[in-house]
């Protein structure tokens, strides 16, 4: 019975080993009839290593992550600095920014709701024909009651809803300095988390390959059967230890260098707003993010096709322009990261999670869903036994190797069809060298016919069709417009005036962000 | 929309409170905030549930007197059909203000009683007299007082109260799917009552600890009073007929 897998060692903290050792944890460490553990977990993190504070931004899925690890909503306003996500803006990434064009023109949401209809009714020339005779409204403006909240700053449920209920669907802008200290301390008090703070100096495998222990600098060897590398870019099993190969992406994804500052609100009454922002610079973009006290702003972008320098000016000018903020003492700094992923992300008794696994920009913010994800299946699908783990680690390399190819290809989509030709940068991303042939193949079934569940294979993606139908259509793509039905003309015309009522009603009964969040650091959310 | 002013003999000199129990007279509401102290009154003639106070999302104990919002069912040629009325209706149209006052020069709040001038309850031809001709309040007026005093120790009550609930877990989610006699089907979700469940496994200690507080009379009025969901969807079927 050698091979039972009892012993799981995580190695990192942060959040990817934070939420992996909690999802684990709140399923497997339920007690046997003897009172041991069915699984015992361990945690080894370095001391003193700054967490790298990307991942600002989660999607919904978090809500049912927390929930399952067992933390109480009200404990993220009160200890995360956490506010309300309820979408990503795109402003500017069509075309480049002219004076005279109206706010709504410049920007288009991607909400975390599904536009209504679209996956039940053929759309017709509601979806793809933008003439003025089809109305001014933006493509979420006509089927997605959400946007409005993101407009006004409106929150997205009522202080009467229990935690994580809602009224339009959300995740979480967070520090996620502060995030990960409170999954650490859930997972060490409530959990039964082993937390062992030392350096790892050495990494021995078993004659099958697999790893026996690791070496620790201050409490000797940790052994396991199953080791989960959170350990972040160093990859220190799986890329430094195992050498998996790195597939690198820059040529589809250009960007691979970000300067991120901290700029604080002007005063406690500053609105907060309700999407991340992402606004297209001639060399990358810069995404902007508003939790409680202040706005994490950054600027991501390729190296190849700007300076640092000048990179800085454009992050200065956007940081100029904002309003309700303090810009005085504002300290940048910069990260660069390859971007890409490892060739296989489980092997032998090895897994990684997080930047361990690989890193894209945060375009969609995909960092944290993609260690949520990781860690669920591992937690579900945990192997019994060493001699079924390859059959497990198979599953999941297939599934994971997916996910990234997916991640590339919709980030990609968002450059393609941009119509910006004011820089090497925009006019090389539509080169088509540089865009995967099925992304190529996709667009042009989209010329004639609206995303749908056919275009993505597997089961539970990333990104549902509707996420595709709304950066096309935010961006203007054209789809041809076919032969429908009065019938279905009938129904499109309820859809639109059904979105249309939803809105403003929304608008009138939600609150906005700042004051719900308020409410909720004084009152709580109750938890029925 | 609300005028609250400070009530003075002065100004409102004048001023008749209607008394009548009528929609027009704004008394068409569908349930009021009530509290332990009266729960013996009130659960002599409506349900008592839990609903959540939409500013804070607390929880505070209501008397139902419908099914939907401006529907009481309570309200019958110009009275209110029903022995007792609840203290946060009878108060109507007054409420408790604070003044600060300096009482040998220390600067400290007093409760004064202030008036919604918007009511459609104030006017000047119809009803009871606040003031007596020479200033006095009127018996009327001194009811009021008494009310409001009353409502205003009894909904103190009401933090302790929820608190022991939540604490130890004795709130549950209710929906009460209401069937008439025109056979149309309504739900009625948003209402929270006692976790009988939970009442009856609580430890012996956790059981006292409600007895000494004093809660435990109020918890099981709370569960008697819920069979008068069964008159108010009569009152309902009633009103369907006429």
């Amino acid at each position: 019975m050698q091979s039972e897998i009892k012993n799981i060692v995580i190695v990192g903290g942060g959040t990817a080993g934070w939420i992996t050792a909690g999802l684990l944890a709140a399923k497997h460490l339920n007690k046997t009839s003897t009172g041991s553990p069915v699984v015992n977990i361990t945690l080894v993190e370095s001391p003193n290593i700054p967490s790298i504070g990307v991942g600002e931004g989660t999607w919904p899925s978090m809500r049912e992550t927390l929930k399952t690890i067992g933390i109480d909503e009200t404990e993220l306003f009160l200890y995360c600095d956490a506010s309300f996500k309820q979408a990503s803006k795109f402003i500017d990434w069509e075309t480049l920014p002219v004076s005279q064009n109206s706010e709504t023109n410049r920007s288009y949401y991607h909400p975390f709701s599904l536009p209504f209809g679209t996956n039940t009714h053929n759309l017709g020339k509601y979806i793809g024909d933008h003439s003025p005779e089809n109305g001014h409204l933006s493509f979420t403006q006509k089927f997605c009651s959400q946007s409005i909240l993101c407009e006004k700053n409106l929150s997205p449920k009522q202080i009467i809803h229990k935690g994580y209920d809602y009224i339009a669907n959300y995740g979480y802008h967070l520090d996620a300095t502060k995030f990960s200290a409170l999954l650490k301390n859930h997972c060490i008090k409530k959990l039964d988390v082993n937390h062992v703070v030392s350096h790892i100096t050495a990494v021995h495998n078993n004659k099958e390959n697999d790893i026996a222990y690791v070496v620790t600098d201050t409490h000797g060897d940790i052994y396991g059967e199953l080791f989960i590398d959170c350990s972040g870019a160093q990859s220190l099993l799986l890329g430094k230890h195992y050498k998996i190969p790195f597939c690198c992406k820059k040529d589809i994804l250009f960007n691979d260098t970000a300067l991120a500052v901290q700029i604080p609100y002007q005063d406690d009454d500053s609105p907060i707003a309700s999407c991340t922002h992402s606004t297209a610079q001639t060399s990358g973009w810069i995404w902007d993010i508003g939790l409680q006290t202040r706005r994490g702003v950054g600027h991501v972008y390729s190296s190849q096709h700007t300076t640092d320098t000048a990179a800085e000016q454009e992050l200065n000018q956007y940081i100029e322009q904002l309003e309700f903020a303090k810009k005085t003492d504002i300290s940048i700094k910069k990260v660069t990261f390859n971007p890409g992923h490892y060739e296989k992300l489980w092997h032998q008794n090895c897994v990684a999670v997080g930047m361990a696994a690989g890193f894209i920009e945060p375009l969609e913010a995909s960092a944290l869903a993609m260690i949520e994800q990781s860690a669920q299946m591992i937690s579900d699908q945990l192997p019994a036994t060493k001699q079924t783990m390859k059959i497990t680690a198979k599953r999941f390399n297939e599934k994971f190797t997916k996910h990234w190819q997916q991640i590339i290809e919709f980030l990609k989509l968002h450059y393609v069809i941009s119509k910006r030709d004011d820089s090497s940068y925009w006019l090389d991303n539509r080169e088509s060298s540089t865009i995967p042939n099925s992304l190529q193949e996709m667009l042009s079934l989209w010329r004639y016919q609206a995303p749908s569940k056919y275009d993505i294979p597997q089961a539970n993606p990333l990104f549902p069709a509707a996420s595709y139908q709304y950066v096309l259509y935010g961006m203007h793509f054209q789809t041809k417009s076919y032969q429908y039905s009065e019938e279905e003309d009938k129904l499109m015309r309820q859809v639109l005036n059904d979105v249309h009522n939803k809105r403003q009603k929304l608008a009138e009964i939600l609150e906005p962000n700042r004051v719900l969040i308020n409410k909720i650091k004084q009152y709580g959310l109750t938890k029925i | 929309m609300t005028n609250h002013v400070l009530l003075n003999n002065i100004e409102h000199k004048g001023l008749k409170i209607n008394t009548d129990r009528t929609e027009e007279m704004g008394d068409n509401v569908w349930f009021a905030q009530t509290f332990p102290l009266e729960f013996r009154n009130v659960q002599a003639h409506y349900p008592i549930l839990f609903q959540k106070d939409a500013n804070t999302g607390q929880f505070m104990p209501v008397a139902l007197f419908g099914f939907e919002n401006g529907d009481n069912l309570f309200l019958k040629n110009g009275q209110w059909d029903a022995a007792y009325i609840p203290f946060t209706i009878q108060r109507m149209p007054f409420y408790i203000g604070f003044q600060d006052v300096k009482n040998n020069g220390v600067k400290e709040k007093q409760r004064v009683i202030t008036l919604d001038l918007d009511s459609p309850k104030v006017g000047k031809d119809k009803g009871v007299g606040l003031f007596l001709e020479y200033g006095g309040n009127s018996n009327y007026l001194e009811n009021v007082a008494v009310v409001l005093e009353t409502l205003h120790t009894g909904i103190q009550q009401n933090e302790p109260f929820i608190e022991a609930l939540v604490s130890l877990d004795l709130l549950e989610a209710v929906t009460l799917d209401i069937e008439l006699n025109d056979r149309s089907k309504n739900q009625l979700v948003g209402f929270y009552t006692i976790n009988e469940e939970n009442l009856n496994n609580l430890s012996q200690d956790k059981f006292i600890g409600l007895q000494q507080a004093g809660f435990i009379e109020s918890i099981y009025m709370i569960i008697a009073s819920q069979m008068h969901i069964h008159d108010l969807v009569a009152r309902k079927n009633a009103k369907l007929l006429s």
